[in-house]
């Protein structure tokens, strides 16, 4: 998108130019609008789950920038002669069973006839202005926590493939239709310096962009990071989504493997997720009370999986993220 | 027998599933000259190309990469182990009536010998004294080595993965008995559960789908 003529408006507080969950827009001092839109294929064969992936997928950007989702508006493209209605009737029972639990409205939406099915949301939240988390802030020695574990990508596409067991589908469906509403309502309690979702980057992807054009490092502990049940074996069968290889091969210059790391394990790291968890970075100090907090809260799988370097750091770490 | 495979086009996870039928196909054969034993497969991109790699060496072959203009081309070549896995397979499809090559010499010699599994699903044996039943399961695993050739897999899954770990009282012995060409399965997602991947010292990490297959293609399993 780069070298568009967009249009300037100084109550533009998030926008277009850095690669942010969502934009904001400051209304007054007190309030802020956030703007997020998200739509994608089925990714699992029952259409309520699909639903319910979908708008956990499209609520998520509000959360990740600290903010509470409000309304919703649907995006329908559907196969109406080849699927009936029922199954499109299913999908957005699934949607709305989420926006009532994320206590968002929906509003209305809109629908047209295509040979590919294609379901998502608008999500339109607020934030105070001064509360608003970005993806950038890190500070020297913070702590990073994920709060999803990672994999749904591989399992994807082992669904695809016929190959996943119902038990593991089951739990991938899970994850992936719980909101990260919970994680962020324990987050606003605490100093939290910078947060994104993870979504189709990856986790190393999107801990890129947390650090993008700054000179903070991170060491990322592999060993730490939650990953679902059978991705690992799937991964070792070459079930891979071709977006970890663009993930890794986009961010090569910034990711330092240390040899410990498989390349089964590096492909998980940089695996696209659906729907994934949120990634916060709060000072070491608060770390412990929080992860004790989200998973109090229901965020059970909550576990910190790096730390960003001190301020005396080495230069050629700076920018950097280390994975051991 | 060989084959070639153009997956030019496709995108992932597709030229993966087009070797896994490949491979499943091939297995199902009856007749000995057809067994796949080189698999060439052309794809247009480097993530197809590393999971085809992976998937192939995930099924023992030996992989070699040929990179021609922008495709590359996979060329896996099964070695010793995977030849007799896909003996033991056919073996499996014989008891068909169908097709059972009533004089197959290689028939009358796996009638022989049978194939016994044994599946360890704890870390010690029997219930009531746990102290009594460490000591049972370490005996237990020392001795079967009596059951000699016809012990074909050990499978270790649950609380038995801790068998097969750093500090392990049998330890020594699994080491002893795979290098003696026994094949130790050890289960990637109770490891992963008990966080004990890295502390794995013996065995292959291997998944439900191939423990499965090796109860069906098994005389006899035995559960411990």
């Amino acid at each position: 998108m780069c070298g568009l003529p967009f249009p300037v408006d100084e109550n533009v507080l998030i926008g277009i130019g850095t690669s942010d969950d969502a934009g904001v827009y400051k209304i007054s001092e007190e309030l802020a609008l956030i703007q997020t839109v998200d739509f994608f294929t089925p990714i699992v064969d029952d259409p309520f789950d699909f639903g319910r992936i979908a708008a956990a997928n499209a609520l998520s950007d509000v959360y990740a920038m600290g903010g509470l989702p409000k309304t919703a508006m649907n995006l329908v493209a559907f196969p109406l002669q080849k699927l009936g209605g029922e199954i499109l009737r299913e999908v957005l029972s699934g949607g709305i069973e989420k926006l009532k639990e994320s206590g968002t409205v929906l509003l209305g939406g809109h629908s047209i006839e295509d040979d590919e099915f294609k379901y998502g949301l608008s999500v339109t939240g607020f934030v105070h202005p001064q509360k608003i988390l970005a993806n950038q802030g890190l500070q020297p020695g913070d702590c990073l926590i994920l709060t999803k574990p990672l994999g749904t990508g591989i399992i994807n596409t082992a669904i695809k493939g016929g190959l996943a067991s119902q038990s593991t589908i089951e739990m991938a469906v899970k994850v992936m239709a719980t909101l990260n509403k919970y994680a962020a309502e324990v987050m606003t309690h605490f100093p939290v310096t910078a947060c994104t979702d993870i979504t189709g980057f990856g986790l190393l992807g999107h801990i890129a962009e947390m650090i993008s054009g700054t000179d903070t490092g991170i060491t990322i502990y592999s060993r730490l990071v939650p990953v679902l049940p059978e991705t690992i074996e799937f991964a070792s069968m070459g079930l891979v989504p071709s977006g970890a290889h663009r993930n890794r091969n986009f961010r090569k210059d910034m990711v330092n493997l240390k040899s410990n790391i498989t390349p089964v394990m590096r492909d998980i790291l940089f695996d696209p997720q659906t729907s994934g968890g949120l990634l916060i970075g709060c000072p070491e100090k608060q770390s412990q009370n929080l992860i004790k907090r989200l998973i109090d809260n229901g965020v059970e799988q909550a576990a910190t999986i790096g730390q960003v370097y001190g301020e005396k750091a080495d230069q050629d770490i700076r920018g950097i993220i280390t994975v051991e | 027998m060989s084959k070639i495979l153009d997956a030019r086009g496709l995108s992932c996870p597709a030229p993966v599933l087009m070797v896994k039928k490949a491979l499943d196909d091939a297995s199902e054969t009856t007749l000995n000259d057809e067994y796949l034993n080189e698999i060439t497969i052309i794809v247009d991109n480097e993530a197809s190309m590393e999971n085809v790699s992976r998937f192939l060496t995930s099924r023992g072959f030996n992989v070699e990469v040929l990179s021609e203009g922008s495709d590359f081309k996979i060329v896996g070549k099964a070695d010793a182990t995977v030849q007799s896995a896909s003996s033991e397979q056919t073996t499996s499809h014989r008891n068909s009536p169908a097709t059972v090559p009533e004089n197959s010499p290689s028939s009358i010699a796996d009638a022989k010998q049978q194939k016994i599994v044994i599946f360890i699903a704890t870390d010690r044996m029997g219930f009531g004294d746990d102290e009594l039943g460490k000591k049972l399961m370490t005996s237990f695993i020392k001795t079967i080595k009596e059951m000699g050739d016809e012990l074909w897999r050990l499978v270790f899954v649950n609380n038995g993965v801790k068998l097969t770990i750093e500090g392990s009282s049998v330890l020594e012995d699994l080491i002893e008995y795979e290098r003696g060409g026994l094949k130790i399965m050890v289960c990637g997602t109770c490891l992963t559960h008990f966080n004990l991947l890295d502390a794995k010292r013996v065995g292959e990490t291997t998944n439900m789908l191939d423990i499965v297959t090796a109860m069906q293609l098994a005389d006899k399993v035995i559960k411990i």
